[in-house]
């Protein structure tokens, strides 16, 4: 896994590459909520991860959880068709937002 | 019904470390053989994942060990069979997926092991440790 984190005015931008399984997934959850829990709401870019496991999910659920707590905003960017798969799966793809484009997330900020 | 014919055999040590060698494995083996690209995909995550299952789960705390993955062709059925030598016991129990509309992080493993999958088995042992699952998946289109 490959991962970049970039601010931008008002909120973070994650972008993951590669692949995301038990060795990888606890970086990813550091990540993840150290960017909520410095008052930030998120954008993870999906578009170049190659494979997810349900460590990956679960990571990507407990980011979901703590911002909506923290009433911020989370949400999921043009995912790879492997992750949507997982995600289908998994019937998380009606939990999470997706999004296709940035200004999407953006508009509702 | 013909004779199984053994794809693969490859012993690992259970850390997270080995995933990706497992993945790549299982791509080599099962690429040829396999009908889509998406079920390739759900094939590797699911063996995959009963082997983050033995490690988090089966060789938990101070207990290390190795993990033997066996893959057997039979007609157009594949068989992975997955034996560890952990202390601790895998009961069927723990084998069952959790409800999904519980949305919180982890537990999922099991769900999607028994998504992907056509049979999933844990094999009586008769030794004092270990655990042996076995996992069939019909190839086809």
């Amino acid at each position: 896994m490959k991962s970049k984190l970039s601010a931008e005015s008002n909120y973070d931008v994650l972008e993951l590459s590669g692949e995301i399984d038990l060795h990888y997934s606890p970086q990813l959850r550091e990540m993840i909520l150290g960017s909520l829990k410095n008052g930030n709401s998120l954008l993870i870019n999906m578009a170049e991860v190659s494979y997810i496991d349900s460590s990956g999910i679960a990571s990507l659920v407990e980011g979901f959880q703590t911002a909506k707590t923290a009433n911020l905003s989370y949400g999921l960017l043009t995912i790879s068709s492997p992750a949507l798969q997982v995600l289908t799966l998994t019937r998380l793809d009606r939990v999470f937002t997706l999004y296709d484009t940035v200004e999407q997330f953006q508009s509702q900020l | 019904m013909a004779a199984a014919e053994k794809l693969l055999e490859f012993q690992f040590p259970a850390t997270s470390a080995y995933l990706c060698t497992l993945r790549e494995k299982l791509r080599e083996v099962l690429g040829p053989c396999s009908p889509s690209e998406e079920l390739l995909n759900f094939v590797v995550l699911a063996v995959s994942e009963a082997c983050v299952n033995i490690i988090e789960h089966a060789y938990c705390e101070d207990d290390t060990g190795d993990i033997i993955l066996e893959i057997e062709r039979q007609d157009d059925n594949i068989i992975f069979r997955l034996t560890d030598f952990a202390h601790r016991k895998t009961s069927k129990e723990e084998m069952k997926s959790r409800p999904l509309e519980e949305i919180r992080p982890g537990g999922l493993g099991c769900h999607i092991i028994n998504e992907i999958m056509d049979e999933v088995q844990l094999i009586e042992c008769n030794s004092d440790c270990g655990n042996v699952l076995q996992m069939k998946k019909k190839l086809e289109p």
